[in-house]
């Protein structure tokens, strides 16, 4: 906590996503009836009138439905399907990467082969395939999204295997008699993390975003449900006309993806013995 | 890395030259697809049509969609001979692009290939289905077409179908001949497409000598061009971009919007539950808001300037609470009003579509019913749209936007109210009679026997008509254009003037 | 080293011959395409004659032998919305986004790796705290949001730059400049996580203590090291591009294959889908084949 209060930043993103998560889970139940009540003849309300109710304050859609109140109900299905997907690719894409970059064997050879076939594999394909022959639900969405995001975390892990295997202190692990098991999760793993969650906390906004592209063919989430991507992408014909419409969800996600960084860099220095001096003493001075 | 970008800016500096703005007697037309094809059978699909009708490929009549009237182009005139034959004369001196001349041969190869099975051409499928078509050579400027069963509206037929030389091959062209004032001078795939004015055209010469047609998918991007000047004409904008008085026109586009109700199922099979779902749809909040201004009321499957529209038609006001009363008298009669309606929408049908949905969706729900809303991609929407219904015991209401540039309602009326209507979700006797009825009177009793039909299925409560949309064109101000009902599937650059 | 491009070669060609057989079938799980091209209200002789003009009507595992037969003879068959050879239509687009992928990777690559090693080298410094912010905040803009207000602004209001469309070099500028975002971010944030982590490993603190010259000793020792994990995200991000970056493409007016391929699998245009994904998949195995060797050639202890 100390070292959390050190790094101003990182406390900000902390408290943003915090108050995120609040919105996950209570925006649903208190607001879904605001945010869903349409009012066709005042569509577009323009933002920053305080004279209206609060929610109304960052404006009104293009059904007049107010914004603020739709951002704050879209953060569950939002949150859900970005933690879902980006959690699920990153686990499994790891493991595969991990076996591998370890493996001298068939299997080094043949795993990232099946990531060059999801990397050729069109996505938008494979969602229409899905959209076929499934419903269009969250749990399809995380499943169409985690599976084309497997391969960068597969070869980014198998790429590092590649390298600290042959360093000094896994040879010596491997003389000493340690299982591989051991090797790979209390040795590899631990080295290479950082990088992936690097990787992890931008592949958030591009999950999100994502899912916007899929909501155009049908296979997305569908009105009257709402994520930000959805606004997102709803507002895209009145950017010139009625800016706030994919403002403030697009904003949202970048401040979203934004406090995860601040916060898994944060995590990254914390949890590093050589860099942890750098919070000590105040987090300000240069390396 | 470094030398690269150097190398890079010196190139961008030697190649300095933004493109050059229009000259006079050039026009530059940005559509909203690349064409999929040039070929003229194709060209009643809208952009290739753009390009090549009246331009390029003629037809032996022509439309005027504004009074409905039909003039003369390759033909000159036309008769009745018999009950299903009608004899034209053709227009004397007229020569493809190519060189060779115009004769009663070309019209013959030009309807075969049309409607050869070897090509499947949309024409072909879209305006002569279900008929059998016979052309015969009576001298090199008379020719007879027969058809069976008999067709009161042949001459309006021919005003869709492209004549091509006779030495046309049967498989798809990429280098159109045509008797149109223009020729094709350049088509670079994924680009564009040059047309240029020949010598040699049978009619006045007109005023554009060069026209090039640009792609852009996105609706801000072509409006753009236009106030940038790197086009001057952008046949189709959004309406949000439709800002400019002086450069924006709005013009009907002949389609219309509805949602087909399936009335053979509980509880869309009762006539109450049908007008509530008229009753409860606010329309007046639509228009200005989601659906431009410019749009009117649809109380018919067709537009207005269509044969047999009835002035006096009107759909039901905006009144939630009488809708609710009538479901309860439904509900009260043993109606399963409270089984859940699936409500079918297609993404990207027209401007709005999924908040038009939504907005559906919420008044419907207003008025009592249990709808819900599900947008779909368009392979899948047809099955929902055409039969057997994709909704299968599931009482639906999919919401459509039909095209009818045509001026007669038969290119409607069977395939939306029949009952062996491929989309049609009605089963009616007496309208069925009152359809086939129509199809087959000729003359001046045609227009009333078709607003029989039309006051039948209005009768009926068949669907819940919304809107007889409008598009918004574009037209840089150096232009003396104006777009009209036809922009929506032809842009004859004869027509377009310079100030 | 060659008898691991051979192994490669074998490999990957089993890869594209898997990955063939499974869009084949699974893409024809998506539905027939003739209902979405003959007009709504084609009679059913029309429907049969294009079924029958298209193959369409004859058993699954025969059109998949028919086509297997054609592709050995490099037959790749017609597309059926286009009237054009799949190939040729493919080929023509990929020439386009292969242009545009590799002028965008490469001054992608330039500019994260040398920013994202000086924002390394002073963590917490001012200029790490601005390259981090401003590429987070690319990284996560909707990019037709940066487009449609490049447009906007360079185009429309400043009247500096062409909307759109591929005439000029200046033409380019703005697709390059909105592709150039995303990547530049997340390369940037690995390029400067991994330089963390190899400034702060023992050798390069070797190297620091005999006094090697500050430069040199992030770009020689520090940057070697850290490459690998860089190589890969590249690679991972050019073949996004080689995919077609559809927003830009769309925006754009730029007949690259992102939006070929998109139009294909709305339309049902199997002979185009299926020629689109062996081409940008013969690139994606291509380039992961000189990133395989590349790893060997940074790091001398990596063997395949």
């Amino acid at each position: 906590m100390r070292l959390l209060l050190a790094d101003k930043p990182a406390s900000c993103a902390a408290v943003f996503l915090i108050a995120m998560l609040l919105c996950a889970l209570l925006g649903p139940i208190l607001l879904e009836e605001v945010a869903s009540k349409q009012n066709l003849r005042g569509r577009n309300a323009p933002p920053f009138l305080f004279d209206q109710s609060w929610t109304m304050w960052l404006g009104g859609d293009q059904l007049g439905r107010p914004l603020l109140a739709r951002i704050i109900v879209a953060a569950a299905n939002t949150i859900a399907i970005a933690t879902g997907a980006v959690i699920a690719s990153m686990t499994i894409g790891t493991l595969l990467g991990l076996a591998a970059g370890w493996s001298r064997g068939r299997a080094g050879q043949l795993i990232p082969r099946i990531a060059d076939v999801i990397m050729s594999f069109p996505s938008l394909l494979l969602a229409v395939i899905v959209l076929y022959m499934l419903e269009p639900s969250v749990g399809n969405i995380i499943l169409v999204l985690a599976i084309t995001r497997i391969p960068v975390y597969l070869r980014t892990a198998r790429a590092e295997v590649l390298e600290i295997r042959e360093r000094m202190f896994v040879q010596a692990a491997t003389v000493m008699g340690a299982s591989t098991r051991r090797i790979v999760f209390r040795h590899i793993l631990p080295v290479i993390l950082p990088t992936l969650v690097t990787i992890a906390t931008l592949d958030f906004a591009f999950v999100m975003l994502a899912e916007s592209a899929l909501s155009f063919l049908g296979i997305g989430i569908q009105p009257p449900e709402v994520t930000w991507g959805l606004m997102v992408a709803q507002g895209r014909p009145y950017l010139v006309t009625a800016w706030w419409l994919s403002f403030w969800p697009g904003l949202a996600i970048i401040l979203t993806t934004l406090s995860l960084n601040l916060l898994s860099n944060w995590l990254r220095i914390a949890l590093d013995p050589v860099q942890r001096w750098r919070l000590e003493t105040g987090g300000k001075k240069n390396g | 890395m470094k030398i690269r970008n150097t190398l890079l800016c010196g190139a961008a500096f030697a190649w300095l030259a933004l493109p050059a703005l229009a000259a006079d007697g050039t026009v530059t037309i940005v559509l909203n697809e690349e064409l999929e094809t040039l070929e003229p059978c194709m060209a009643s699909q809208s952009n290739i049509g753009r390009v090549l009708l009246q331009n390029i490929s003629e037809t032996m009549t022509e439309l005027d969609p504004s009074n409905g009237e039909l003039l003369p182009r390759l033909a000159t005139s036309w008769e009745e001979t018999d009950d299903s034959t009608w004899r034209f004369a053709l227009r004397e001196g007229v020569t493809f692009s190519d060189g060779s001349s115009f004769d009663a041969a070309d019209v013959k190869h030009s309807v075969e290939r049309t409607l050869s099975d070897q090509l499947t051409c949309e024409i072909g499928a879209k305006y002569f289905g279900g008929m059998e078509i016979t052309a015969t050579v009576v001298d090199d400027l008379t020719i007879d077409i027969a058809s069976d069963p008999a067709q009161p509206i042949l001459p309006l037929l021919m005003s869709t179908l492209t004549i091509v030389p006779s030495e046309t091959a049967m498989e798809f062209t990429r280098d159109p001949v045509g008797t149109g004032p223009y020729v094709l001078e350049e088509y670079r795939v994924g680009q564009d497409i040059t047309l240029t004015r020949r010598d040699g055209y049978w009619g006045e010469t007109p005023a554009v000598e060069k026209a090039t047609y640009l792609f852009r998918t996105d609706d801000a991007v072509r409006a753009a061009m236009v106030a940038t000047g790197e086009a001057d004409i952008a046949p189709l904008i959004s309406q949000t971009d439709a800002t400019n008085k002086a450069t924006d026109f709005a013009y009907p586009n002949s389609e219309t919007t509805y949602l087909r109700i399936d009335s053979s199922l509980a509880p869309l099979d009762d006539i109450r539950v049908r007008q509530a779902l008229n009753m409860a749809v606010d329309r007046e909040a639509f228009l200005g808001t989601l659906i431009p201004e410019d749009a009117k009321i649809a109380t018919h499957m067709t537009v207005p300037t269509t044969l047999g529209a009835d002035g006096d038609l009107e759909v039901p006001a905006y009144d939630p609470e009488g809708a609710k009363a009538l479901l309860e008298e439904a509900r009260a009669d043993g109606v399963p009003v409270d089984t859940e309606i699936l409500l079918i929408g297609r993404l990207g049908n027209f401007p709005n579509v999924t908040e038009v949905m939504e907005a559906l969706q919420a008044m419907f729900a207003d008025a009592g019913f249990n709808a819900k809303l599900q947008m779909v991609e368009v392979a899948e929407w047809i099955k929902y749209y055409s039969k057997p219904f994709a909704a299968g015991d599931t009482p639906a209401l999919v919401a459509a936007m039909h095209d009818n540039n045509r001026g007669d309602p038969v290119f409607s009326m069977y395939f939306k109210y029949a009952c062996d209507g491929l989309q049609s979700g009605m089963c009616d006797a007496e309208l069925d009679a009152a359809i086939a009825e129509a199809t087959g009177t000729a003359g001046a009793g045609r227009a009333e026997a078709w607003r029989t039909a039309f006051a039948r299925a209005h009768a009926l409560s068949a669907d819940v008509f919304l809107f007889h949309m409008v598009g918004f064109s574009r037209v840089s101000e150096r232009l003396d254009f104006t777009p009209s009902i036809a922009t929506n599937s032809e842009l004859q650059l004869a027509q377009i003037g310079f100030k | 080293m060659q008898r691991f491009l051979a192994r490669r070669a074998v490999s990957s060609g089993v890869s594209l011959a898997l990955l063939v057989v499974a869009v084949f079938f699974l893409s024809r799980l998506t539905g027939d395409p003739t209902d979405l091209y003959l007009p709504i209200d084609a009679s059913a002789e029309a429907r049969e004659a294009f079924r029958q003009l298209h193959g369409l009507d004859r058993p699954l595992i025969l059109q998949f032998l028919d086509y297997v037969g054609d592709l050995l003879r490099l037959d790749f068959g017609d597309s059926i919305r286009r009237a054009r050879p799949a190939l040729e239509v493919v080929i023509g687009a990929f020439g386009w986004t292969l242009q545009l992928a590799l002028i965008t990777m490469a001054i992608v690559s330039g500019a994260a790796i040398t920013l994202g090693s000086l924002a390394a080298f002073h963590v917490g410094g001012v200029f790490d705290r601005i390259a981090t912010f401003f590429s987070l905040i690319g990284a996560s803009a909707p990019d037709f949001w940066v487009a449609i207000v490049a447009i906007t602004v360079f185009s429309v209001g400043l009247g500096w730059l062409p909307t759109s469309g591929t005439g000029t070099l200046w033409h380019w500028v703005l697709p390059v400049a909105v592709l150039f975002i995303r990547p530049f971010g997340l390369i940037l944030q690995v390029v400067r996580g991994s330089m963390i982590t190899a400034l702060g490993s023992a050798y390069v603190k070797t190297a620091r203590a005999k006094g090697v010259g500050a430069r040199a000793m992030i770009f020689v020792h520090a940057l070697r090291n850290a490459m690998l994990p860089v190589l890969t995200v590249i690679g991972d991000q050019a073949a996004a591009l080689l995919n077609g970056a559809v927003v830009v493409e769309t925006i754009f007016g730029f007949p690259g294959v992102g939006k070929l391929m998109i139009d294909s699998i709305l339309q049902r245009d199997f002979p185009v889908v299926l020629a689109a994904i062996m081409v940008t998949a013969f690139a994606i195995f291509l380039m992961n084949i000189l990133i395989d060797l590349a790893y060997a050639a940074l790091d001398p202890r990596i063997r395949y």
